[in-house]
């Protein structure tokens, strides 16, 4: 909507605006900054490739699964073979669409825990360091009792004794077991937030508490809101993982915890089958590996110097 | 052969994102053993730059694209990092503005003395040479046993000359070495920055972008604009006889606030933007004698009347002859710039109402350390009032109780005892003391504050427009097109037109100045009785201080506000200010109109303001502004 500035300043006026103007039609990309940013630095492009193939395999799957993954017909133990590449289980299901199928559960977790536990830390945090005082108090309390409770036996405790199975109790488990770290790094940044001129500017604008938290103070904290995504999003996965080779997931869901419990179950390795083994284990490793790797693009997104060289 | 020889040194910042900056474009010069030497202009002309090119600093993405840099034989630009390191601290050391906090927070300021002597492998006893260095800047021994959290800002800062000097270096680089500091402390810093110099007889390069500091110390001056040297020549030639315009411009911004008249002039516009190619002389935009000559030929560094300068006016001397240091010349001076701020008027308070009263105000900080409880009285006993249409400004040094003052008045705090009465309302008058909640959410629509400092004033992630449409939401209950067309009109009445350029701006895309004018918009935007300008141009460059002032002072006669005008500046207070308290300790020691109290204080502390206001002109007419001993 700016106007275009004329390009040669009559002689004393103001050459300000008209330099302004100028820095930013220099701009010339049509793709958003922040992607710019992430696709420059090369580990982050490798992890943001790595992450969007998983992300089609998990959309794509019924597609390029070869089978139902619980097509229990074949027959059993197989090695790999032409029809089998990643051979069969001891149930005789096909390993390769069981993988392939797996990612959709992976992701779905990811994307719903890491979601569900960052909104969690981002209120308590924000609330308690914003507010202070005893609801600070109260809140801290609350932040550090998480810090200090150890998730896998609580999360293996809650998902033993729920009454209801399924994803969402995952979902769910996870999350409740791992806001706390995402709180507390947000709370220390809120009270570094909170003291600058431009939240005093806003009270003194006539805004409330809570339109300063979410139009004053979270746009600055993105990146660390992102960060935190990554991090909580990663925990989850893993967490999946752990719950279903503990054999506490939900046996209806396919998914690379339940696939190497199974795996472990069956004897994989009694009977040689190294395929079935570690393909779920390097399939988790390398979604893992690209959130890392992505986190590396986001740390230059928050600090402008990283962006150099 | 000099001690430093800079040879057409040309320095680039190559960002991925913007195009190419030459920030520092073929500069030339040499610094004599001993020499102190200035290098003044305003922010964004390259000085910092070209400080930290000499000390080979630079980091990505600046780069040293030509030239030459060799210091006391060694050339620079060629060594390697353990050469320099060599170097470094040993011979070639420096302060920057932010030193005081390049002090480890975590282990005491003597064991940073050591840190540095072992660094360096000097032997003998740390504690007693620490000693000697604390003393020669003035500080006392116990300062060795400080974490820096418990030193102030002006002991850290003289904590970092004492190591810049530890090692007996051969040049120090002095970047902006008080910026930021209090008058006075300043004033102590600079006066036994020139003892120590006498004494040890190192060279020093001093960056800044205040002239008064400058040609108080330096020998020698260099002006920088555009990310050239366009003058270089003695302090005291400068100060007879300036010879570029953009030397006389900076000049302008200073007076002695004690004349009967005083008057300031300022240099309209920025400097020019360095990513851009430009044919002729870079200062013509901004230039009140630019020829056509001067659009189209790029002048040279030339010799002229016992220095150099770079201007094709000057060199062909057709410049109007000024000399400076005279009240009559100033004021000549002043005219030859369109602008100048004719802010000085008589004052005449009698007439207006009062808006808001501060009556016998106490504030008192009880602080608990361990068993014990101390308690400081921030403001003690102050008494005044605010009037429609007046400006009255609070002066005094950090840590006095402006700000605690300033706090008391918009309801951010309580007073301990004492009232605080706001007249200014079309309701009845209120206890500003008691309110809360809305009531105080309420009050504060005619209460309203502009910040120091414009860069954390702003939110980075918001347009200004969204800054602009929150008080006219909230107060006026303006919504949408309404709000933005209100929020044009705020701009267009602090001088920032065609308002539709900056509306959809963020506010890194706007220079400091013009930043200063959103803070003052969005503070006029709920049409507030009482505006609050805590320091409003101490960070800003003093080229374009005079340029807020005089909007400031537009606004308030404009609107008939009521404005308290915190500030530790005497010069401004004497610009802008209808009415002067000193306050000292808490405590208002001298009050009244401000011609009385400035041209003749009677109170010692107010005496010391005065006289700690960096002033050019009195070392030019012989009476020098008199260290705070």
């Amino acid at each position: 909507m700016s106007t275009p500035a004329p390009a040669v300043p009559a002689p004393g006026t103001d050459t300000e605006g008209v330099q302004a103007a100028a820095t930013a039609v220099a701009r010339t990309t049509r793709l958003p900054g922040w992607f710019v940013i992430l696709w420059r630095n090369r580990k982050c492009r490798i992890g943001l490739l790595m992450l969007a193939a998983f992300v089609l395999l998990a959309v794509f799957a019924p597609l390029l699964a070869p089978y139902d993954p619980h097509e229990d017909a074949f027959p059993t133990s197989l090695g790999p073979t032409g029809s089998h590449w990643l051979g069969t289980t001891a149930q005789g299901e096909d390993v390769l669409s069981q993988l392939v199928v797996g990612a959709r559960t992976s992701m779905l977790v990811g994307l719903a825990a890491g979601v569900l536990s960052t909104l969690i830390g981002l209120v308590i945090g924000l609330t308690a360091g914003f507010v202070g005082g005893w609801v600070d108090e109260v809140l801290s309390f609350l932040i550090n009792l998480g810090l200090v409770v150890p998730a896998l036996p609580l999360m293996v405790t809650l998902a033993a004794y729920a009454p209801v199975r399924g994803i969402w109790l995952i979902i769910v488990v996870i999350s409740v077991t791992g806001w706390a770290y995402g709180a507390r790094i947000k709370r220390s940044q809120v009270i570094t937030l909170r003291t600058r001129d431009y939240v005093t500017a806003a009270r003194f604008a006539g805004d409330g508490t809570a339109r300063i938290i979410a139009r004053e103070i979270v746009p600055n904290m993105t990146s660390l809101i992102v960060l935190g995504f990554m991090g909580a999003a990663l925990a989850a996965i893993g967490g999946e993982a752990g719950l279903a080779f503990l054999g506490l997931g939900d046996p209806l869901t396919v998914s690379w915890g339940a696939m190497l419990n199974q795996a472990s179950l069956g004897g994989a390795m009694l009977t040689g089958q190294w395929a079935w083994l570690i393909a779920p284990g390097l399939a988790l490793s390398l979604l893992i590996t690209s959130f890392t790797l992505i986190n590396f693009g986001i740390d230059a997104l928050s600090n402008p110097h990283l962006r150099e060289d | 052969m000099a001690l430093l020889e800079v040879d057409h040194l040309s320095v680039t910042y190559t960002p991925r994102d913007q195009p190419a900056n030459r920030a520092v474009h073929d500069v030339s010069f040499r610094i004599a053993d001993g020499e102190f030497v200035g290098l003044l202009g305003e922010s964004g002309c390259g000085k910092s730059t070209l400080g930290n090119a000499v000390l080979r600093l630079l980091s990505p993405p600046a780069h040293i694209t030509g030239g030459r840099v060799s210091f006391d034989g060694v050339d620079l630009t060629e060594a390697d990092e353990e050469r320099l390191r060599e170097l470094r601290w040993v011979d070639l050391s420096t302060v920057f503005q932010s030193s005081m906090n390049s002090l480890n927070p975590v282990i005491r300021v003597e064991a940073q003395f050591a840190d540095t002597f072992a660094a360096h492998k000097v032997p003998g006893d740390v504690t007693a040479r620490a000693t000697e260095l604390l003393e020669l800047v003035a500080l006392d021994r116990r300062v060795l046993r400080a974490y820096p959290h418990e030193l102030s800002g002006g002991m850290k800062q003289r904590v970092a000359l004492a190591l810049a000097l530890a090692l007996r270096p051969k040049l120090v680089l002095l970047d902006e070495p008080t910026t930021g500091l209090d008058v006075v402390v300043q004033r102590s810093i600079l006066t036994r920055l020139a003892e120590l110099r006498r004494e040890l007889g190192f060279a020093v390069l001093f960056v800044s972008h205040d002239l008064g500091t400058v040609l108080e110390m330096a020998d020698r001056v260099m002006v920088m604009y555009g990310g050239e040297i366009v003058e270089d020549r003695p302090a005291g030639e400068v100060l007879r006889e300036p010879r570029h315009p953009y030397t006389r411009g900076l000049l302008g911004s200073y007076a002695d606030p004690r004349l009967p008249e005083v008057r300031v002039s300022y240099i309209p516009g920025r400097p020019p933007d360095l990513s851009r190619t430009h044919t002729g002389c870079l200062f013509t935009a901004r230039c009140p004698h630019a020829e056509d000559a001067c659009r189209t030929t790029h002048p040279d560094l030339l010799p002229d009347r016992g220095g150099l300068v770079r201007c094709l006016v000057a060199q062909e001397d057709r410049l109007p002859v000024v000399t400076l240091g005279t009240a009559e010349a100033h004021t000549a001076l002043g005219s030859h710039f369109p602008a100048t701020a004719g802010l000085d008027r008589p004052a005449d308070p009698a007439d207006a109402a009062p808006v808001l009263t501060v009556e016998r105000v106490t504030k008192r900080y009880t602080s608990r350390r361990g068993l014990r409880t101390s308690s400081v009285e921030a403001v003690r006993d102050a008494s005044f009032t605010l009037r429609r249409g007046t400006v009255t400004a609070l002066v005094g040094q950090s840590g006095s109780g402006k700000s605690t003052l300033a706090r008391l008045i918009t309801g951010v705090e309580r007073p301990s005892t004492g009232e605080v009465r706001f007249t200014g309302g079309d309701g009845p008058d209120l206890r500003v003391d008691r309110l809360r909640g809305r009531a105080l959410r309420d009050y504060r629509r005619h209460v309203q504050m502009i910040f120091q400092d414009p860069f954390s004033a702003l939110n980075p992630t918001r347009t200004i427009a969204y800054a602009l449409s929150r008080p006219l939401a909230n107060f006026a209950g303006l919504g949408g097109a309404a709000a933005r067309e209100r929020a044009a009109q705020l701009l267009e009445s602090v001088g920032l037109a065609p308002a539709g350029q900056f509306l959809d701006k963020l506010p890194h895309q706007l220079s400091g100045g013009q930043r200063q004018r959103v803070v003052t918009a969005r503070a006029l935007a709920p049409e507030p009785r009482v505006l609050i300008a805590d320091e409003p141009i101490s960070m800003l460059d003093v080229s374009i201080r005079a340029e807020i002032l005089e909007l400031l002072g537009d606004l308030v006669r404009e609107h008939r506000l009521a404005m308290l005008y915190i500030t530790h500046d005497l010069l401004s207070a004497r610009l802008l200010a209808d009415e002067v308290l000193v306050l000292n300790q808490g405590t208002v020691v001298e009050s009244g109109p401000t011609r009385e109290v400035i041209g003749a204080a009677r109170d010692d502390y107010t005496r010391l303001l005065l006289d700690s206001i960096p002033n050019p002109f009195a070392k030019a007419t012989g009476r020098a502004a008199s260290p705070s001993a």
